[in-house]
């Protein structure tokens, strides 16, 4: 088990910054919460998860949590400190602490050159983790919900769960009619618990509204609490599983598993059972150059057409949420939260789209004034430069064309950096939805370069692009 | 007239029928044994010969489904011999089983637990079939397979049976969809259960005299 210390430096945010602070009593209070085994209180069982990965998690949320109000002058910051103690009871108390550490594990997963590899490998694995509900127990779940034991209902269901999601599990299962699903289900309870411990959460995180960016902040945990009420619905995620299903054509190479949804209700959800591998276990099979770049292409090219033909967001990208199949296909799963871009929003995009795109300066700096309510005040130079490096480090890929080699350590590198320094300077002024955006343009990056793929972009995208309809007849790109 | 058994029976099972759907319709407390008399062809006083309160007539049905449920548990599937239930998961399953045949009985249920089930009420007080000895000694029962040793002591199904009826109010008064938080409440208060039952126990030894 790793010390505190250890794991503060294997945080990406901790930098110097945690080190230069007078010990004071957040710090204690923060490593004696670090220290102890999986805040999950009465959910003794789920601590069969181990405590490592929810420590990590529970660490950097803590820190992204408080981060928020480092600019607040001292006595201000002591009052707030206050208000964080209990927040912390409050949050130590949470029973679905499981779900948004695990995310937070995630999101840490897709820093490789970060966090040493042992971290990066136990936060892989939460995506396929043992099962926190027994049979008995998972029994009168399907009973409560399908209205029928599982034996009446399925031709079989394993008793061992061969995933687990954030707040639930996966079993396989084969129907009565022969076809082999796959059908999550959900710890009973937990929406409701979730929502209760959002709100009181919330709550207590006022005192986070000294900071400057206080109201992008309190968009982004509305963003939370949405994506979070969101997963816990699988209605919702049948429907959207639906809705990406349709945009794809056999040739694309690309599954979207089929719902079944006289099987599925709000805490079940059932549907095509995909045989694949994971990332990691595709890349331990030292494929060849030619097969990655297969690969990588199919996960732009899922991405392009559900963000231009769908216009949806598959917002939280991780390595989770792909398989790799035998056949050469590439299965998307896990559509617990997609944003979907209404007309504003859209509109909103496509402005910055078009001048990224063009490779041009100018067209690029104006696009992201506009983007992130930036004015020709000096004081936002820094900011201005950090984004505009950040951009052109997304975009670079797109305008320039020819073949991109995603496996440069010292380019993936520099786009974390960059990511982190903005993390950390609080610039997050801007749409609700430029969180999202970043989250997602980064797992994509992160994910092509573990699977070191060299590749042109821009035809595919420009394949894409078409299905929007929009004028790109004055492009220049640059070469 | 003589009253045979098998009128006897007849009119007790009438009563029971006529009160259980009373009971669903108008609620437990709107339901008056007048009501329940006259509903099955009765004379008000003549109910009182067959069950001295609305109480015990609730929990002669609470406590037949609760029979009905213990020996569907028992006659059931044989286990998976390859993949045996753990303590925690039979014991879920037997109370799970239950809770379905109490179902139609779930609203009132607080009725009954304020008397029959309560831990202070005692097993001999009525002739009635006592609920609480027949799910006790079921839980003996699935304990004792479990432990391999003479099954739990008076306090452990002491513990137990506090935890049960706990998880029984907090289910007649769940509003959660398809009471999924009792089904959570369970699930942990068995986990608690277990997890004492296994804890090693405080030695009562005297301690050792020093000097």
């Amino acid at each position: 088990m790793p010390s505190v210390a250890e794991l503060m430096d294997a945080l990406p945010e901790s930098g110097g910054e945690l080190a230069g602070r007078p010990p004071g009593p957040l710090p204690e209070l923060l490593e004696d919460w670090a220290l102890r085994p999986v805040p999950v209180g009465a959910f003794r069982r789920l601590r069969v998860l181990g405590t490592l990965q929810a420590e990590v998690g529970a660490a950097y949320l803590f820190l992204w949590l408080r981060g928020w109000f480092k600019d607040a002058e001292e006595n201000k910051r002591l009052l707030a400190e206050t208000h964080w103690r209990s927040a912390l009871r409050v949050l130590d108390s949470m029973s679905f602490l499981r779900g948004a550490a695990m995310k937070a594990g995630q999101m840490l997963a897709n820093f490789p050159d970060i966090v040493p590899q042992a971290f990066v490998e136990t936060l892989e694995r939460l995506h396929f983790e043992s099962p926190p509900m027994h049979w008995s127990l998972l029994k009168e779940m399907v009973h409560n919900e399908l209205g029928h034991d599982p034996e009446d209902r399925f031709a079989s269901l394993d008793k061992r769960a061969f995933a687990a999601a954030s707040i639930g599990q996966v079993h396989r299962a084969t129907l009565t009619t022969g076809e082999e699903v796959a059908v999550k289900i959900q710890y009973p309870g937990i929406a409701r618990t979730i929502r209760q411990d959002i709100r009181n959460l919330f709550f207590f995180m006022l005192p986070a509204r000294l900071s400057r960016d206080w109201e992008s902040t309190k968009e982004q945990f509305e963003d939370l609490r949405i994506r979070l009420e969101r997963e816990t619905d699988y209605v919702l995620e049948a429907a959207m599983l639906q809705r990406v299903r349709s945009l794809f054509r056999e040739d694309d190479g690309i599954v979207v598993p089929r719902v079944y949804p006289e099987y599925s209700t709000e805490r079940v959800l059932t549907m095509d059972y995909l045989q694949g591998l994971t990332l990691d276990e595709f890349v331990a099979t030292n494929p060849s150059q030619e097969l990655r770049n297969q690969f990588a292409r199919q996960i732009l090219r899922a991405w392009y057409r559900m963000l231009y033909a769908g216009r949806l967001f598959y917002a939280d990208i991780h390595p989770g949420n792909f398989l790799f199949l035998d056949d050469g296909r590439l299965g998307l799963i896990d559509f617990g939260f997609v944003l979907e871009l209404d007309d504003t929003l859209w509109e909103q995009f496509r402005k910055i789209d078009r001048p990224q795109t063009t490779g041009r300066r100018e067209d690029r700096l104006a696009a992201m004034k506009e983007w992130h309510g930036i004015g020709d005040d000096p004081a936002d130079g820094e900011r201005m430069r950090l984004i505009e490096q950040l951009c052109d480090w997304f975009w670079r890929c797109r305008y320039c064309g020819g073949e991109f080699d995603f496996g440069d350590e010292a380019d993936f590198r520099r786009g974390v950096d960059l990511m982190l320094q903005i993390g950390r300077k609080r610039y997050s002024r801007g749409p609700a939805c430029s969180l999202v955006i970043a989250r997602q343009t980064f797992g994509i990056r992160s994910i092509l370069y573990r699977l070191k793929a060299k590749i042109d972009v821009r035809p595919l995208a420009e394949e894409d692009i078409r299905l929007t309809g929009w004028d790109r007849s004055d492009y220049a790109f640059r070469d | 007239m003589r009253v045979t058994t098998e009128t006897k029976a007849a009119t007790r099972q009438r009563i029971l029928e006529a009160a259980q759907s009373l009971f669903n319709r108008q609620g437990f407390d709107a339901a008056t044994t007048r009501d329940i008399a006259r509903a099955a062809q009765i004379a008000a006083g003549t109910l009182f010969n067959y069950f001295p309160t609305k109480e015990s007539i609730a929990m002669c049905l609470v406590a037949e489904a609760h029979a009905q449920a213990v020996e569907h548990f028992q006659a059931g599937p044989a286990q998976d011999a390859s993949e045996p239930l753990s303590l925690e998961e039979e014991l879920f399953a037997h109370v799970a089983a239950g809770l379905r045949k109490l179902k139609p009985y779930r609203k009132y249920l607080t009725a009954v637990l304020d008397t029959s089930l309560s831990p202070l009420h005692s097993d001999q007080a009525d002739g009635e079939p006592s609920l609480r000895v027949a799910h006790l000694e079921a839980v003996s029962q699935i304990v004792a397979r479990h432990k391999r040793d003479a099954g739990p002591s008076t306090v452990a199904l002491h513990l137990y049976w506090t935890l049960y009826t706990g998880v029984l109010v907090f289910w007649s008064k769940d509003a959660s969809p398809r009471q999924e938080e009792t089904l959570a409440l369970l699930d942990q208060s068995l986990a608690m259960f277990v997890g004492w039952l296994s804890a090693p126990t405080n030695s009562t030894e005297p301690p050792e005299r020093r000097g």
